[in-house]
């Protein structure tokens, strides 16, 4: 039975969707996906799907619960190349993807990706740095 | 709707301004279209700016119960057009000569 392949890039996970998804397709690529996600730890995961011409419900559903495992194991999910025929599809079906981040083509959404998982570590920071600085404030009148 | 997807497609475009300040009247159906024109090209990776809603829309707009959400509306063209700058980084200052 034929996969998608599911490529590491460092932190990431590249999926392109290249071929006719079909629903027995969808289901692997969804069991593969969170597999290596918990297996590699990544920290984002890019969807390229703008070779996928048509969709239905079920590969509409397929697409949001990815990105809703995703987040349940810590990975940013970015959609990318989204045909626009697919959108007005999408958003007929009802299926508006709204925690998704979406991107117009894979270097954009690369971008996305390390903006979203970079900022994670530096908000830390900053959040320790503030709270240090306003218990210094709060501890300096004392 | 798909001529606004095919362009972004074209062009690349992360912002796109649905200016309406041409509109007069606004019906369910034109209001839940713009919705999806604006969720549509949210999903493709742009994001939209929806400025010059007149009262009268606003008020259709808000008694037909179409939810806006999180979109992004101004007033006029030229502030939508501010906020497309800043949120790609640029913007526009006037020169002083010293």
């Amino acid at each position: 039975m034929d996969r998608i392949p599911i490529l590491r890039m460092g932190k990431y996970l590249l999926v392109t969707i290249q071929v006719d998804m079909h629903d027995r397709l969808a289901m692997t690529l969804q069991d593969d996906l969170t597999v290596r996600i918990a297996e590699t730890q990544a920290r984002g995961v890019l969807l390229d799907i703008s070779s996928l011409e048509m969709v239905d419900s079920f590969i509409g559903r397929m697409i949001s619960n990815i990105a809703g495992m995703s987040r349940v194991l810590d990975a940013e999910t970015v959609v990318v190349g989204m045909q626009p025929a697919v959108a007005i599809t999408l958003v007929e079906l009802g299926l508006s993807l709204p925690r998704v981040r979406t991107a117009l083509n894979v270097e954009r959404g690369m971008q996305l990706l390390r903006a979203a998982t970079q900022s994670e570590d530096p908000i830390i920071y900053e959040d320790d740095g503030a709270r240090i600085a306003d218990g210094g404030d709060g501890s300096s009148p004392p | 709707m798909e001529t606004l997807l095919r362009r972004i497609v074209e062009t690349g475009a992360t912002i796109a301004v649905i200016d309406i300040t041409g509109v007069p009247t606004v019906d369910t159906l034109t209001a839940q279209h713009l919705l999806k024109t604006v969720t549509a090209a949210r999903l493709m990776g742009a994001e939209c700016i929806i400025s010059g809603i007149r009262p009268q829309i606003a008020q259709t707009i808000v008694h037909l119960g179409v939810d806006l959400g999180d979109i992004v509306t101004k007033a006029t063209l030229a502030d939508a057009f501010k906020v497309a700058l800043s949120r790609t980084g640029r913007t526009v200052a006037r020169i002083t000569h010293p």
